[in-house]
């Protein structure tokens, strides 16, 4: 799609305008997280002490501690524990079914989902960590809070109802986050995790669904269409479906819930009704673990 | 038509349809509602789902009970519902329609049709044998009863006609083929008496019922009173505010149009007629454009005048020497006049035996002697003709002027001559004009003045003769009356030889003065004008009044021409050489009162129709229906807006 300067920077704007509240709630989210460095247990280049030892034939003068090596006749070195930063990519879906709220009091999945991976970037951010969208290259630092809230806002409301992740944005090492709400083809975010497995990329999926979609509170003759109007399903007595409805999304859970598994991912569910905090302390602690 | 107590219904097979209401309630309660549209995202894990045991939702009682009601009052207002409908004619006798079809029955003609028609059908489909008397004077002969269904035709075909409504002169024998008893008489009038009406009231009351049904709306003629002011005549058989009455002729782009409104004077009502009278008072220049007049929002003949010679300008006829006109026009005394009389008058030139054949209004003479008498013009003047003379040198130098007939005061031969060059004293001007005199108000211009002039023989009826004076006191214009009609002498000339009145403008006005003065003449129409014996028609009027070519009409006789429109004569525009006479169908009209019969009132006859109300009843109820649909299609769609 071609947008001409004029339309860009109108967008621009318009995007622009929701930044500071999403980087404001993300903020607050995020200081709430425990902060922790991501120590790799051993000698290295870090800032935290890790253990003093001889010094042998290879070390430079000047990286002797003189004032340990003062109290005995040796010379000893300080080590510190090596400390490596981890790069994180965030992925959230934008497809129409996440354009979506079933009430007034609700955000949409799409917006909670944005605040979530934002809140949880800024955290992985002050961690040390590289962080970024999938598809841009992980940076650290403050200004890439910023950066990240700014792409959040320009991947806009796709005219599909899926909106899966790029196809070879997976990198070896990195850690991948997916917010989306599950609710299409299963097939590819399989694949994906079968992928991510042989890579060694670790991650989570994260399901954002809205309270109707969890109870289906629908009654009578109703004819269902999705947010792209690619699906439409006409019936006489919602009401009958709740329960095959129900299954079906247990179902679904159940199924992603093996996959991730077996690529040694986690896969969890987030309610828009609910805190979000609750999903972000949970993302962040399969992260951590 | 199908009677349940006060309501009746003209098709009532229609409400055979009232039985499929039960099955129109059983299908709109079967249907479902429509599905509300729901947007959600999880549509895709419904995909393939069935419905375990579909719930139908009816529809609201409500909303069936308007949708039901809704077709039913369609059904029951298709099936021509009539409250407490008309009597229908009895059964089994024949029906006579009596159509009064003169001009008063044309305004609302397509009414009466209509009602003739109707009671035509009912005939019909009674099997009752029907005929229909046509009161337009031109059926004779018996009246033949049909089957009822072979006369509408013939009564769509029928128009009115521009004379009044007239019935069969023969009374036995028009209604030889008419039962003795039990005739069903349905008479369409046009609320005007008419002569013969009476009679063939009784003689139809005799035979059977007679129902009559006077015209909605009342009527109104219009006529023209001629004489030297003419004026209209209106008759409205209802007293209220009158109608507008407008002239109507070409403008001067000859386009057809209104030319003026007139306004009615003081009503007088006498026998239920209201009688007003209308001046025409127009500039004379207007009036001569006139062609017709006509009472706006009446279509009837009776409601239009043409004009004709007793509105439109008079006639003139001039008199005299043309000889010089070759080489000199500007000495001819008829130059002068014809400049001044042209815009406003009709002028005829000739010899005075051949000017007086065209019948003018005012006969001119200039400067010479009444040649004999074989020529009538005595006799015209005596009859009321305005006959103006100017003096001039051959007159003045005539040894026969002290005889001379025809003159207003008898004249002093020679003349005489002020200011010229043999003469003392300055020529003299003319004195203002007396306050009450024929000339009141016209100011003589000071430098019209007069050199020459024929003196009066002195005597007593001399100062009440003289009605303009030069400054000294000398007569310049006298003036006489001669039987009917009047004599009017200039003392001086028509052109500039004796005075240079003629080149002044006061010239024109006091001309204008003397023929407006002049008595129009009568038409004419009696059956002894021998040299005329017959009158051309130019244009006809219609019934509603509109005009049209004569078509194969023949000259109509004087003698029948007397006698005012009828079948032979319809009311228009004739010609007979070059007079111009209109016949008028307006005149005097009468009340016409039904002792004995049934008068229908026109608003209740047919009885009051339902259909109008029960469909919009109907048209109300779908579009509640449609505003129920609307709000509960509102209230299931709150849920998708969310």
């Amino acid at each position: 799609m071609s947008l001409t300067p004029g339309q860009l920077r109108a967008e621009a704007e318009a995007a622009a305008a929701g930044l500071p509240t999403l980087l404001l709630s993300a903020e607050r989210l995020a200081a709430a997280l425990v902060m922790g460095a991501h120590g790799q247990r051993r000698a290295g280049t870090g800032e935290d002490f890790w253990q003093y030892r001889p010094a042998s034939s290879g070390d430079a003068v000047r990286s002797i501690d003189w004032r340990r090596s003062a109290r005995t006749d040796a010379q000893y070195v300080r080590d510190r524990e090596a400390q490596q930063a981890q790069s994180a990519v965030l992925w959230v879906s934008a497809g129409q079914g996440m354009d979506f709220s079933g009430g007034p009091d609700r955000p949409t999945k799409l917006n909670r989902a944005r605040l979530l991976a934002l809140a949880l970037g800024l955290a992985l951010l002050n961690a040390g960590d590289r962080v970024a969208l999938a598809g841009q290259p992980p940076r650290l630092g403050r200004t890439q809070g910023d950066r990240i809230a700014e792409d959040l806002l320009r991947h806009a409301v796709q005219p599909g109802d899926d909106d899966p992740l790029p196809v070879g944005t997976l990198r070896p090492g990195q850690r991948m986050i997916v917010l989306d709400d599950f609710l299409g083809d299963p097939a590819p975010v399989v694949a994906m995790l079968e992928q991510a497995a042989a890579m060694g990329v670790r991650g989570a999926l994260l399901q954002v669904l809205d309270p109707d979609e969890e109870a289906f509170p629908y009654q009578g003759a109703v004819l269902f269409r999705s947010g792209s109007g690619a699906a439409t399903h006409d019936t006489r007595d919602a009401g009958g479906l709740r329960a095959a409805y129900l299954a079906r999304l247990k179902d679904r859970r159940a199924h992603l819930t093996r996959a991730a598994d077996q690529a040694g991912w986690h896969f969890g569910t987030h309610d828009t009704a609910a805190a979000p905090g609750q999903a972000l302390m949970w993302l962040w602690s399969v992260l951590e673990g | 038509m199908l009677l349940l107590g006060p309501l009746g219904f003209a098709t009532p097979w229609i409400l055979s349809a009232l039985v499929t209401l039960p099955v129109i309630w059983l299908i709109l309660r079967a249907m479902p509602p429509s599905p509300k549209l729901v947007r959600f995202p999880g549509t895709r894990l419904l995909k393939g789902l069935t419905d375990p045991h579909p719930v139908a939702r009816h529809t609201p009682w409500w909303l069936l009970l308007l949708r039901v009601l809704a077709i039913a009052a369609l059904i029951l207002g298709f099936a021509g519902p009539v409250w407490k409908p008309a009597a229908d004619q009895g059964l089994g006798g024949p029906v006579l329609i009596v159509m009064d079809a003169g001009w008063a029955a044309a305004p609302d003609w397509a009414e009466r049709q209509t009602r003739a028609l109707r009671a035509l059908d009912r005939a019909g489909s009674a099997g009752q044998p029907a005929a229909l008397l046509l009161a337009d004077g031109r059926a004779g002969g018996q009246l033949p009863f049909l089957p009822a269904t072979e006369l509408p035709a013939r009564l769509r075909a029928a128009t009115p006609v521009s004379w009044q409504s007239q019935y069969p002169e023969d009374l036995d024998e028009a209604l030889a083929a008419a039962p003795e008893t039990g005739l069903q008489v349905l008479w369409l009038s046009d609320g005007l008496d008419h002569p013969g009406r009476a009679e063939l009231l009784a003689a139809l009351e005799a035979r059977g019922q007679v129902s009559v049904i006077p015209p909605l709306r009342g009527r109104a003629s219009l006529e023209l009173v001629s004489g030297d002011h003419p004026a209209l005549r209106l008759r409205t058989t209802d007293a209220g505010e009158p109608p507008v009455v407008r002239a109507v002729g070409p403008d001067p782009l000859g386009i057809e149009r209104e030319l003026a409104r007139l306004t009615p004077g003081e009503p007088a009502t006498e026998a239920g007629i209201t009688t007003r009278t209308i001046p025409i008072d127009l500039p004379s220049e207007l009036r001569n454009r006139i062609t017709r007049f006509e009472i706006m929002g009446e279509p009837s003949a009776g409601a239009v005048v043409l004009a004709d010679d007793r509105v439109r300008r008079r006639k003139v006829a001039l008199v005299g020497d043309d000889r010089v006109s070759e080489g000199q026009r500007l000495l001819s005394p008829l130059y002068y006049l014809r400049r001044a009389l042209s815009p406003t008058t009709d002028l005829v030139e000739g010899s005075l035996a051949d000017v007086l054949q065209a019948a003018p209004d005012v006969v001119i003479m200039t400067d010479q002697l009444v040649p004999g008498d074989e020529h009538g013009l005595d006799a015209w003047v005596q009859e009321g003709g305005l006959l103006v003379r100017f003096a001039g040198p051959r007159m003045g130098a005539d040894e026969k002027l002290g005889t001379e007939p025809l003159l207003p005061v008898r004249l002093r031969a020679g003349g005489r001559d002020v200011g010229g060059a043999l003469s003392w004293g300055d020529p003299r001007g003319i004195s203002a004009f007396a306050t009450d005199g024929l000339f009141a108000g016209l100011t003589p211009p000071a430098d019209a003045t007069v050199r020459a002039q024929l003196l009066a023989e002195p005597s007593p009826e001399l100062a009440s003769a003289t009605i303009a004076k030069l400054s000294d006191g000398t007569p310049l214009v006298t003036r006489a009356a001669e039987g009917e009609g009047q004599i009017v002498l200039f003392h001086t000339t028509a052109n500039a030889e004796w005075s240079n009145l003629p080149i002044s403008g006061l010239f024109v006005q006091m001309l204008d003065r003397l023929v407006q003065s002049a008595r129009t003449q009568e038409l004419t129409l009696d059956a002894e004008s021998a040299e005329q014996p017959f009158w051309t028609p130019r244009l006809v009027l219609d019934g509603f009044g509109r005009a049209g070519g004569p078509g194969d009409l023949s000259p109509v006789a004087a003698v029948d021409f007397a006698k005012g429109p009828h079948p032979g004569a319809p009311a228009g525009l004739y010609e007979a050489s070059e007079r111009r006479a209109a016949l008028n169908a307006g005149g005097p009209i009468a009340l016409a009162d039904w002792p004995g019969a049934t008068v229908e009132s026109a608003t209740t006859a047919p009885g009051l129709s339902l259909r109008g109300w029960l469909i919009a009843l109907a048209a109300l109820l779908l579009a509640a229906d449609a505003l129920g649909s609307a709000f509960l299609a509102r209230g299931r769609g709150g849920r998708v807006a969310a």
